[in-house]
């Protein structure tokens, strides 16, 4: 096996004939044609643009007029002078901190309970998944209504209950917490994913660990959860990019606000690109986003090898 | 392993023969339109121009361009629409590609500085000259001036718009206020406010008076001002705009402003049936012309009326603000004759005239205010008269005027909702964007 795949990755091996070396070569430029719509658009439509962006973001460039170099002069405004870079970062955080975890859990918790053998199973599955599907424009456009102080629904059923009815996105202290909620509503797309997990579990294991005596809430912790663990990192690391980029609900529904609130990087670096015609800058701030997603993937990556189970593998 | 890719283009080949005809024929087929072009003279020179306006609002335009294309036989505008604010972001792209339209009304007037000052649109004055137009004589003061950026003309407009007061007389009555007699100073219409303004025993907003907004605006009623007009620097921190502000704070302290925002979100937008002003939960809303047209649909038995922007001692009267869509051409236009010939026709009195009462809009050319469709509704002779007014302000001439406007929200959003120091967040906002506007315009000399 491993032999042929040496043989198969050198290519025109010195003892050929000169014929078999030509088509061989043939052979390699069909290829490299067939794969060159995608090998142009690779480099015209993102190896370019990301080199280039690196390089505007060491410019004041306003994608009008050439861009003029200036070092690092908008890395350092963005440290040191722009407070909004400051507070959009620390809000996106919070949405990676706080949203993430709520969100992968949502979406294992309604896997879990479509897991099971109940009639019309597959009709709640659709259900569950419909949200996840809908437009995040068309989405948003709802949660603003459900989420009104006064007339919406989520505070009309808190009301009926005596309970706590808050400003939601009026409110800076709620309204990042209204975006987490509203994000729930979309846990049908994770909840997919866990659930071909769930049906990988073999029935053989948490068989024998029930033999061995172990309750259902072990078997889920012993057994299930590892399991689904490389799915979980999936989730975990799409979660990450995902919550990072966080942008289109912000966009429509709060535009940033009440005082910044929602003020979320991808929306600080929209508005600096396309408001302030600050192209130079927005790509700066793209640069550092895209380092603090990589290292926090990195890290997640580190620690996965501590909780994350590969079935097959030795442990 | 046999590959069919000879054998596929070996018979390609074959077919070759065959296939040449098409383009002769194609030829063929077509050269009698082109005959027919040649017999009749020279094709009409086709005029691309993207407008920023859509549905009802691009039919009334469409009827315009067709009058205009009958009467240029040698000039055919093509109207397309660039609808919204991805048509607003598209202008951006294309200027950056070099690949823009022959005339485009997709700019905000608050953009306008931005892209004279970066060189993509063409300057107007010699064509208004050799048309024999004059713009300060043409158009109101404050659209003449924001049309004016560092002296020179960078676009027309065809439609402004106006920001004043509309009052709801049955609630004045009822708060025990002269319903004939709005207030004219800004100590009146705090009063009127306090009047109109009914709570409920746990606090909650029954009704409102009045929910002043836009520092940019009430700044000049005050008589402050963001750029100085003569030198061109950032002036965030005049005494005017300080007074604005503290004036709008003192409405976050006396009344519960969160309280006041949740109340008005219970109700629709202003432009919804379910809209607070149209339902009688707010005596005063700041608004503009428009108004009209949607009291008339959503409250057609409201009894109501409308004052100017109440000023201070030593403030200015009769404010109001102008902006809107701007016609330009620009730069990169292969034949700015024809298409200043479109832009020239579109913006005199009589088809500006006809586009406003339109769309419901205020005209920004003296002369089509006088137009008897203005003179029939009292509101419109009140709006033409304000948009008269030389206290009109539109967007100062910065290029970072589109920032700028943003940040003076969220200054204002600070103080009203989060108790922040007028003082010093003016103060923070000078600096900030004298350091904007250094950088543009290094940028710009670069």
């Amino acid at each position: 096996m491993k032999e042929r795949s040496s043989h198969l990755l050198t290519s025109s091996p010195p003892h050929l004939h000169p014929y078999r070396r030509r088509a061989s070569r043939n052979a390699q430029l069909t290829g490299l044609a067939f794969a060159a719509p995608w090998i142009v658009g690779f480099i015209v439509f993102f190896a370019y643009p990301v080199i280039a962006s690196a390089y505007y973001s060491l410019c004041s460039f306003d994608a009008i007029r050439p861009p003029r170099f200036i070092g690092f002069e908008n890395y350092r405004r963005m440290f040191t002078e722009d407070d909004l870079f400051w507070k959009s970062l620390w809000n996106t955080l919070y949405m990676v901190v706080a949203g993430l975890p709520v969100g992968l859990a949502a979406s294992l918790g309604i896997a879990l309970l479509l897991n099971r053998k109940v009639k019309g199973m597959t009709v709640y599955r659709t259900i569950y998944y419909l949200p996840s599907i809908t437009p995040v424009v068309a989405t948003s456009i709802l949660w603003l209504w459900l989420l009104n102080p006064e007339m919406g629904l989520i505070n009309i059923a808190l009301g009926k209950m005596h309970l706590m009815q808050p400003g939601w996105l009026t409110d800076p202290a709620w309204a990042k917490a209204a975006l987490i909620l509203m994000g729930l509503w979309g846990a049908g797309g994770g909840m997919v994913i866990y659930l071909a997990a769930l049906q990988d579990v073999p029935e053989s294991l948490t068989e024998a660990a029930a033999l061995d005596g172990a309750g259902k809430l072990q078997q889920f912790r012993h057994v299930t959860l590892p399991m689904l663990s490389p799915v979980i990192l999936f989730n975990l690391i799409m979660g990450l990019i995902g919550s990072f980029q966080y942008f289109t609900q912000a966009y429509v529904m709060t535009s940033g606000g009440p005082q910044d609130s929602t003020m979320f990087y991808a929306l600080h670096l929209f508005n600096r690109a396309f408001l302030d015609f600050r192209m130079g800058y927005a790509s700066a701030m793209a640069w550092v986003l895209f380092l603090v997603t990589l290292v926090c993937a990195l890290l997640v990556f580190k620690t996965s090898a501590r909780w994350v189970y590969y079935a097959g593998e030795g442990r | 392993m046999r590959r069919p890719a000879p054998a596929a283009a070996s018979a390609l080949r074959r077919r070759l023969p065959g296939l040449a005809w098409l383009p002769i024929a194609a030829v063929a087929l077509l050269a009698p339109v082109g005959c027919g072009r040649l017999a009749t003279g020279p094709a009409p020179k086709q005029v691309i121009y993207w407008t920023g306006w859509s549905a009802e609002e691009f039919n009334t335009q469409q009827r315009l361009v067709d009058e205009f294309n009958r009467e240029h036989p040698g000039i055919q505008v093509q109207m397309l629409s660039q609808f919204g604010n991805s048509g607003y972001q598209k202008v951006r792209i294309a200027f950056a590609g070099g690949a823009t339209p022959d005339v485009m009304s997709t700019i905000w007037a608050d953009e306008l500085a931005g892209y004279a000052m970066r060189g993509v649109l063409e300057p107007l004055d010699g064509y208004l000259k050799r048309s024999g137009r004059n713009l300060e004589r043409d158009f109101t003061p404050g659209v003449a001036r924001m049309l004016r950026v560092r002296g020179k003309v960078y676009g027309l407009c065809a439609t402004t718009n106006t920001s004043f007061i509309a009052y709801n007389k049955s609630i004045f009555r009822e708060a025990g206020l002269d319903p004939y007699h709005p207030p004219t100073t800004i100590a009146e219409l705090d009063a009127a406010a306090r009047a109109c303004t009914v709570s409920d025993r746990r606090g909650s907003f029954v009704r409102y008076g009045f929910r002043p907004g836009g520092l940019a605006l009430w700044a000049y009623v005050f008589g402050g001002q963001w750029v100085d007009p003569a030198t061109g620097h950032i002036t965030a921190d005049h005494p005017g705009n300080l007074a604005a502000l503290r004036w709008l704070a003192s409405y976050a302290k006396r009344y519960d402003l969160k309280k006041m925002q949740v109340f008005q979100s219970t109700f629709g937008s202003d432009q919804t049936a379910n809209g607070p002003f149209f339902v009688g939960k707010v005596a005063m809303w700041s608004t503009g012309e428009w108004a009209e047209q949607f009291v008339r649909r959503y409250a057609p038995d409201l009894e109501w009326g409308w004052f100017p922007l109440p000023a201070p001692p030593g403030g200015r009267t009769a404010c109001s603000s102008a902006g809107g869509s701007v016609f330009v051409i620009p730069a990169a236009c292969k034949d700015k004759e024809a298409a200043w010939t479109f832009l020239d026709w579109f913006t005199r009195p009589k088809p500006v005239a006809r586009f406003c009462s339109g769309i419901g809009n205020v005209p920004p050319v003296v002369e089509a205010g006088a137009d008897p469709v203005f003179q029939q509704s009292a509101l419109f002779r009140f709006a033409v008269n304000l948009s008269r007014s030389s206290n009109t302000f539109g967007p100062p001439g910065t290029p970072i005027w589109p920032t700028y406007a943003r940040e003076i929200g969220r200054v204002e959003e600070k103080v009203m909702l989060g108790g922040g120091d007028p003082v010093a967040l003016l103060a923070d906002l000078q600096r900030r964007m004298t350091r904007e506007q250094l950088d543009a315009m290094q940028d710009l000399s670069g």
